[in-house]
């Protein structure tokens, strides 16, 4: 049997999610130095478990960063896999 | 009529002249449809996040209007048939937009004004008023 251990990494971990705890805090396509704080290093999206957004937050922030990328003002990906 | 942004990256090596030309341009082609323009805003020349068309910078441009959907494909159209334009996204703000209520071109960017809307009050007695005829609806 395998047992799984529940080891917690230290990530910078929110409980709630930081835009239902400030509602000013909008979620805009064209505001990229917000919607790096969701991203890798290499521009990956990071998932909702470690960023510790809502279910409709996170959809709001994944559209706008697919918006943000297309119009060039965030990457697609940084460091180039080899 | 409906209420779009398109924000568009004009090619870096553009002159001032340039980006005048693009802006009479684009707003022009916005007006000519029965569009109306809200707000241009150019903001300055950013390094992109990736190199397009060979470029890693450009100028920014944010433009603000009204129209039907005619306006945006007519927009996009010359967009993309334009060298000096890198690369355009345009997003719908709104569906249903009075183009009275919005002020025409280069007002800087302020809030759109508030709108009271006049709440009719339905005095309703406590007590179910007994109508001459029910409805019924089925859904
Ligand atoms: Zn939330």
């Amino acid at each position: 049997m395998v047992t799984y251990r529940r080891r917690r990494r230290s990530f910078p971990r929110r409980k709630v999610c930081r835009f239902c705890a400030d509602s000013s805090v909008k979620i805009d396509y064209k505001d990229p130095k917000l919607l790096k704080y969701f991203i890798t290093e290499r521009g990956k999206i990071i998932p909702r478990r470690i960023s510790g957004n809502c279910a409709r937050h996170q959809r709001e922030i994944t559209m706008a960063i697919k918006r943000a990328r297309h119009i060039a003002l965030m990457p697609y990906t940084t460091i180039q896999p080899h | 009529m409906r209420r779009y942004e398109t924000l568009f990256i004009v090619t870096p090596d553009s002159s001032e002249e340039e980006l005048k030309a693009v802006a009479d341009k684009f707003q022009g082609v916005v007006t000519g449809m029965n569009g109306k323009v809200a707000s241009y805003d150019e903001q300055g020349k950013k390094s992109l996040a990736y190199n397009v068309k060979k470029q890693s910078k450009g100028y920014y441009v944010l433009m603000d209007y009204l129209g039907q959907a005619e306006v945006v494909a007519e927009l996009e159209r010359n967009m993309r048939l334009d060298d000096r334009i890198l690369k355009y996204l345009t997003v719908k703000l709104a569906d249903q937009v009075d183009p009275a209520t919005v002020e025409a071109v280069k007002p800087k960017p302020k809030k759109e004004a508030e709108e009271t809307e006049v709440i009719e009050e339905e005095a309703q007695p406590p007590e179910a008023q007994e109508s001459e005829e029910e409805e019924t609806e089925e859904d």
